[in-house]
């Protein structure tokens, strides 16, 4: 059985287009979605059943047990940490964030490694963003700041940019002129029609320098910025002042370098003075495929987007006090829920440190780096294979995803709402 | 006068931190009987400090509260206060002297981030370093300080003086990366060097009697100037920024 329009949960791009091939209880064929995404369809030898650690020892424990040893641990704790969410839909993250505030926790989401800078920079001066589809139909230059779609994002550029079909452009894979910006020649650059290699950390001076020449200031510019030539910069003004629609598309090589939200503020403030002749946007390239939705969720439900501290029984906000990752490295709580997501491949060693030395229960399908950490696992469904659930691409268009297969497992926002239940139960008592 | 010890008791293995915008001098006024939060559990001031209290005062002017014990992880200390003093005897956590109006905080130790976020009067002075937002605004705020002065004698870390918009903020030894971002007013010293200084400035005045490294394009030079003592380069911007503000540098370094 062949089921179409399925929607590839991997990264924000959200290709909606997918084509999977079923056979039985498997997922046998995937067409139209890049190898990342196919891979993720395809999935790998999963958890059967919740695990619990006993010595050197897993052993396999009902869900019952599992969601009653994980609902105790978060009572009992004086500041636990809920982290993860971009890996799940936005049900599950709604169950999500009732359950911090119910528990006086501290609950967070991957944006604080990935793109928390940008919502930081936006907090400061504003989003002139747009939806994929009309830089697809519109824009004729396209900026790739510290990105790499071809490897990280595969089907942007086919999907939404340089090789998809625009509505107002007559011949757009021959009218959109394409710059990319990063301090290596990635396969991107290979595409470029202006390459702009900076020296690292040196982004944040040459958007400084290409606003003061977008205002007219050139002369103040020294010959020579961060590894660029002040000819390049005027060439790449020039580029963006006779673009009748420019985006900027940016990636971790602008939110993860020194100065981390002055870059974005910096890169949001250039979009801002570009709007003075042109037509400009600026968004950036989400990595998980629901993190922009865990964002959405925790800001419409606590008027925060990520790192919300609710120990107080209010939300407090202080990104670098309250992110993941802060709160790790400080020792600064005492257990920890991980939902969607794989801290132990990603965060600071003294970060693991503590996990490994407090109670840590994770919620992921397959067996990962986090699970040497965990004291309990419980395997959940995989949204957007066999759970459904919604989720918001890159841009903020929320987008449904579908069941494409039907299996046992439970899926995050049952486990999650099983938790939480109990959680209200025994605080009634 | 009025002295009141605080000596924080031994909290277990775990480092969770205490949340205590309840020691500031005007509320000893009224007596002891005060909280504060450890994670998400309120404590009474008696079960997380051994407290004594000497003399007597009628207003918070003649209060003095010190400190001691592993404070490094005390929050918010002297949040909102308005007169009198406290002294740390050691380090002291995050946010010490939000929002304070009035009084002196002396820390003898290092500081936290965030040390006096958001102050509008007062002073206060750390004799050790201070971490990342010393005397900065808060998330996504257009103003930072806005009056009083704050005094480090070691070093700061990064993103000092965030938003500067009035007060005094002096630094005798070395600053991190993007000391005085988005300042629009109000004045900050640094003694030491420093990376990109007064990045995206719109108006006030940043010194930096050392070396500022990877120092932004887009600052017009003016020349040099004497300045107590000193010979200055003075730059003029930020020109990407629109901005009138005053740069002045011992020695400078792009990032070319």
């Amino acid at each position: 059985m062949n089921v179409k329009d399925a929607v590839c949960p991997f990264c924000g791009c959200l290709c909606d287009d997918i084509e999977v091939e079923i056979e039985g209880d498997r997922l046998v064929g995937v067409t139209n979605a890049c190898e990342l995404g196919a891979t993720k369809f395809l999935g790998g030898e999963r958890l059967k059943s919740p695990i619990r650690r006993e010595g050197k020892a897993w052993k396999e424990i009902s869900y019952d047990e599992a969601i009653r040893y994980a609902a105790d641990m978060l009572l009992d704790a004086e500041r636990p940490l809920l982290y993860g969410w971009s890996g799940t839909h936005g049900e599950a993250q709604c169950v999500g964030v009732h359950m911090a505030e119910l528990v006086r926790g501290v609950i967070d989401n991957t944006s604080s490694v990935c793109h928390g800078p940008s919502v930081l920079a936006i907090q400061e001066v504003g989003h002139p963003g747009c939806t994929l589809g009309v830089v697809k139909n519109r824009a004729d230059l396209l900026i790739y700041w510290g990105s790499n779609p071809i490897d990280a994002h595969p089907r942007h550029l086919s999907r939404y940019t340089c090789y998809a079909e625009g509505f107002f452009l007559e011949n757009a894979f021959r009218d959109r002129k394409v710059v990319v910006v990063d301090v290596r020649k990635t396969q991107t650059a290979n595409i470029a029609d202006e390459f702009v290699r900076v020296r690292p950390g040196g982004d944040y001076a040459i958007l400084s320098a290409l606003r003061t020449i977008v205002r007219g200031k050139t002369d103040t510019i020294p010959r020579m910025v961060a590894g660029v030539t002040r000819d390049q910069l005027i060439r790449v003004a020039d580029l963006c002042l006779n673009a009748k629609f420019g985006a900027v598309y940016f990636g971790l090589g602008l939110t993860m370098i020194p100065g981390k939200y002055k870059n974005i503020r910096n890169a949001i403030e250039l979009v801002t003075e570009l709007n003075r002749h042109t037509k400009f946007t600026i968004s950036a390239m989400r990595g998980h495929y629901n993190v922009y939705g865990s964002n959405e969720v925790n800001t419409w439900m606590t008027g925060y987007p990520f790192a919300i501290d609710f120990s107080r029984g209010i939300a407090f906000y202080n990104p670098g006090e309250t992110t993941a990752v802060d709160v790790l490295a400080r020792k600064e709580c005492d257990a920890a829920l991980i939902v969607g997501s794989d801290p132990a491949a990603h965060f600071p060693r003294r970060c693991i440190e503590h996990l490994a030395e407090i109670p840590v229960v994770q919620l992921d399908p397959y067996p990962n780096a986090t699970t040497a950490f965990c004291k309990v696992q419980i395997p959940v469904a995989v949204t957007g294979v066999d759970a459904e659930g919604t989720a918001y691409r890159m841009d903020g268009v929320p987008i449904r995803t579908r069941k494409v297969l039907s299996s046992d497992y439970l899926s995050d926002e049952e486990v999650l709402s099983r938790m939480y239940a109990l959680m209200q139960e025994a605080l009634k008592r | 006068m009025m002295r009141v010890n605080l000596t924080l008791k031994p909290m277990g293995s775990w480092s969770i931190p205490i949340e205590a915008e309840s020691i500031i001098p005007a509320n000893f006024l009224s007596g002891t009987d005060l909280t504060v939060w450890r994670g998400n559990r309120e404590l009474g001031l008696e079960e997380a400090f051994s407290v004594s209290v000497v003399g007597g005062a009628d207003r918070a002017e003649d209060v003095e509260i010190v400190l001691a014990g592993k404070t490094a992880r005390l929050k918010r200390v002297g949040e909102y206060m308005d007169a009198g003093k406290i002294t740390v005897l050691g380090d002291i956590g995050m946010h010490c002297g939000n929002f304070m109006t009035g009084g002196t905080i002396e820390i003898q130790g290092n500081a936290d981030g965030w040390l006096g976020r958001e102050m509008g009067g007062g002073s206060i002075i750390c004799r050790g370093n201070a971490a990342d937002y010393c005397a900065s605004g808060y998330r996504g705020g257009r103003k930072g300080m806005t009056g009083g002065r704050v005094e480090v004698y070691g070093r700061v870390g990064d993103f000092l003086a965030e938003n500067l918009a009035g007060g005094t903020v002096i630094v005798h030894g070395d600053a991190g990366d993007m000391p005085g971002a988005e300042m629009r007013g109000g004045t900050l010293i640094i003694h030491g060097d420093c990376t990109r200084p007064a990045a995206n400035m719109k108006d006030g005045a940043c010194y930096v009697y050392g070396t500022a490294r990877w120092m932004l394009p887009t600052f017009r030079n003016l020349g040099t100037v004497r300045h107590e003592g000193r010979t200055l380069i003075q730059f003029t911007g930020d020109v990407a920024n629109r901005g009138k503000g005053n740069l002045f540098v011992g020695n400078y370094e792009y990032l070319d």
